[in-house]
């Protein structure tokens, strides 16, 4: 049943170690994407703002100051008339632009409605939200403190929100943890396939079929060091992330650990998968981008889940990186228990379950 | 089935959907004999040998290797052979000691005995100043030699080699055939598909497959006298000419007594009509002013042999359809 493991073991584990483009691929590409994604901060900050003020008034100079005083937005220019104002957008030196009208402080002090345009570059959606959103904020505080001036009685009602978790709202600490189920993806999947399909395009895989070796065998002795070359990167990624990004660890680190063993065997039974269709390294790359692409855009490692239409909603309840970036979050950010997080690591286990039993099927009609 | 048996092919036929690559192929080969499968590319020899290893089923027929059936005791018979494949199929990212320990692992060998046999695959083949290169980095002919070291180390009764010598250089060509007289001469059982005249004339048997089908087989000599390779009232002369060989097999052609020409060095092989006599072409032939030519009477090679036979076989398939 398991004749000739120890040798395809040994050897498979050589042949990893003398290449080193495997264990860059494996080892540095994660660290670099890591660093990469851990410095970048999300939140967009110093948005350039440029202004329009025809009203050139106190009050007008005030407003222009208190959208300064965001850390959102950073006035960068004043420009003399609309068109340039407009310019300014079309031209990337600014995204947000703000137009004060000449009655402005007139309607102010008349207690009139006082309008003031504020023009937002749509093409980037997360730095226009936050810019509306700052607008908004700076509007709505002068609209309230005004109407509290002339009224003279304070606010009725005050939200207080506190953030979980994430006080400070670091970027880091919400794509990190994810970011560690995507870098697996790649070095699981794509690792594992080309395993076999090496063999296949280099004839090996017929010459060891026509010795007494087993089936199984070679599957496992195949698969083992790329399991331990990919919980090694878990490793890696992970002590980066506690000790290089301070990322709090708030959960059970056995806890994760484990669940990551079936994570990975999800993502190397899927490269096993590819590597029984695939007839070349390139067709198992172009196979395997076809899981990582969604993995990245559909697992909720970026893009919210709740705003993904009900299709792609569907689309991504099969894919193990969704299940286990939830997982890692939960683990990592929410110090979330096993009983906290049964719905997602059933859902991990079922379809490892469906891979494995897949991949092995496949394996055993190409070797046959 | 026979003991004396090595390898019997009984009836085999095998489909690839509606692609039919062998069809009722039969064939026998003694123990201890050096069998070679000829044939054009595509003419099913790769599928036959991939059946006998075990690689692919028969759709029908049955086969036995050693006396064991290729089917039902797969495992049995994989142990009992080796294979050497048309491409270099050993690892080329480890050196030539890792191809061989990994190889008599797999095999099971163990311990004192596994130390013996790697060390008498490597005496045979003379790898031992290249046991610390990496496999990928040797020449054609080395490589060949690594890949029969691996395949031998287990001793196998029956050696499979998809055209061994394809690529590798005429010195290391010869080289490799002497290793495998040797083989031979130890009872090991060769098949070896080739697309050398020159190796296939070496083989105690050859057998000729065309569009899947075995066309004719036997001992290179016996071939050579098949009445259907000499069509009646025709026989076989050379002509020796001194220069021009081209345009003179140009011009024999025109000659009505002449069937076929084939250019061979500086000769042209001729398939002339028996009732000419070897003065009436010497003379015809100068006639053309293209030099001096010598004429003599010659057997059919084996190469004559196979093409007369493909010719007959396209002409009965063109005629039945």
């Amino acid at each position: 049943m398991m004749n000739g493991f120890t040798a395809v073991f040994r050897k498979e584990l050589t042949q990893m170690l003398r290449d080193r483009t495997t264990v860059m691929f494996a080892l540095a590409v994660p660290v670099f994407e890591l660093i990469l994604f851990g410095v970048i901060d999300m939140n967009a900050k110093n948005i350039p703002t440029v202004v329009f003020d025809q009203s050139r008034t106190q009050a007008s100079r005030r407003l222009v100051e208190q959208f300064g005083a965001t850390s959102f937005l950073k006035v960068v220019g004043y420009v003399p008339s609309r068109q340039e104002l407009q310019h300014a957008i079309v031209a990337g030196d600014a995204q947000v632009a703000i137009e004060i009208p000449p009655d402005y402080a007139r309607n102010l002090t008349a207690g009139r409605k006082a309008d003031v345009l504020v023009l937002i570059d749509g093409s980037d959606s997360s730095i226009a939200n936050q810019a509306l959103a700052a607008a908004n904020g700076v509007v709505l505080q002068n609209g309230v403190r005004d109407l509290m001036e002339r009224t003279g009685r304070g606010s009725q009602s005050e939200a207080h929100p506190i953030m979980m978790f994430n006080p400070d709202m670091r970027s880091a600490n919400l794509l990190i943890p994810g970011l560690v189920a995507i870098l697996l993806t790649f070095s699981g999947t794509i690792l594992s396939a080309f395993a076999i399909v090496k063999e296949r395009e280099r004839g090996t895989l017929e010459q060891l079929m026509v010795t007494p070796v087993s089936p199984l065998a070679v599957v496992l002795g195949k698969i083992l060091p790329y399991l331990g070359l990919a919980y090694m990167t878990l490793l890696l990624v992970l002590l980066l992330m506690r000790f290089l990004f301070r990322v709090p660890f708030n959960g059970s680190v056995v806890l994760l650990l484990a669940l990551s063993v079936v994570y990975v065997l999800a993502l190397l039974s899927f490269g096993l998968l590819i590597s029984s269709r695939a007839g070349s390294q390139m067709e198992a790359m172009q196979q395997a981008m076809g899981i990582m692409l969604p993995s990245v855009l559909l697992s909720g490692y970026i893009i919210p889940l709740n705003s993904l239409p009900l299709p792609l909603q569907m689309i991504s309840q099969i894919l193990p990186a969704t299940h286990f970036i939830k997982i890692a979050r939960g683990v990592i950010i929410r110090g979330a228990s096993f009983g906290d997080l049964w719905q997602p690591v059933l859902a991990l286990l079922a379809i490892s379950t469906v891979l494995i039993a897949a991949s092995a099927r496949a394996f055993k009609k190409t070797v046959s | 089935m026979s003991a004396e048996v090595g390898v019997d092919v009984r009836h085999v036929s095998k489909e690839f959907g509606h692609v039919r690559a062998l069809h009722d192929v039969t064939l026998q080969v003694p123990r201890g004999e050096i069998f070679g499968l000829l044939g054009p590319n595509g003419s099913g020899k790769s599928t036959l040998i991939r059946i006998l290893c075990g690689l692919l089923k028969p759709t029908s027929g049955e086969a036995t290797v050693d006396g064991l059936d290729v089917e039902t005791q797969g495992e049995e018979v994989r142990s009992r052979i080796g294979y050497v494949s048309q491409a270099f199929s050993l690892y080329r990212d480890l050196t030539v000691d890792e191809n061989l320990d990994f190889f008599s692992s797999i095999y099971r060998l163990k311990g004192r005995e596994r130390a013996e046999r790697k060390q008498w695959a490597i005496d045979l083949t003379h790898i031992a100043p290249y046991r610390d290169r990496l496999a990928g980095v040797l020449s054609g002919g080395w490589k060949q030699r690594l890949a029969l070291a691996a395949a031998l180390m287990h001793r196998p009764s029956v050696l499979f080699l998809d055209e061994p010598t394809a690529g590798i250089d005429p010195v290391a060509r010869r080289e490799l055939w002497d290793l495998l007289f040797g083989l031979a001469a130890e009872g090991v059982t060769m098949f070896v598909t080739t697309h050398y005249m020159d190796e296939a004339e070496r083989c105690g048997s050859v057998a000729y497959l065309y569009l899947a089908q075995l066309i004719v087989g036997g001992h290179p000599q016996a071939l050579k006298q098949l009445p259907e390779v000499t069509p009646p009232g025709m026989r076989r002369v050379e002509a020796e000419c001194s220069e021009g060989v081209a345009s003179l097999m140009a011009s024999a052609r025109t000659l009505p007594y002449v069937r076929a020409s084939t250019i061979f060095g500086t000769s042209l092989h001729l398939l002339v009509d028996e009732s000419v006599s070897n003065q009436k072409i010497d003379d015809d032939l100068e006639s053309f002013g293209i030099g001096s030519v010598v004429v003599r009477d010659i057997e059919p090679t084996l190469e004559d042999v196979f093409v007369r036979l493909t010719e007959i076989r396209a002409a009965e398939l063109e005629a039945s359809s």
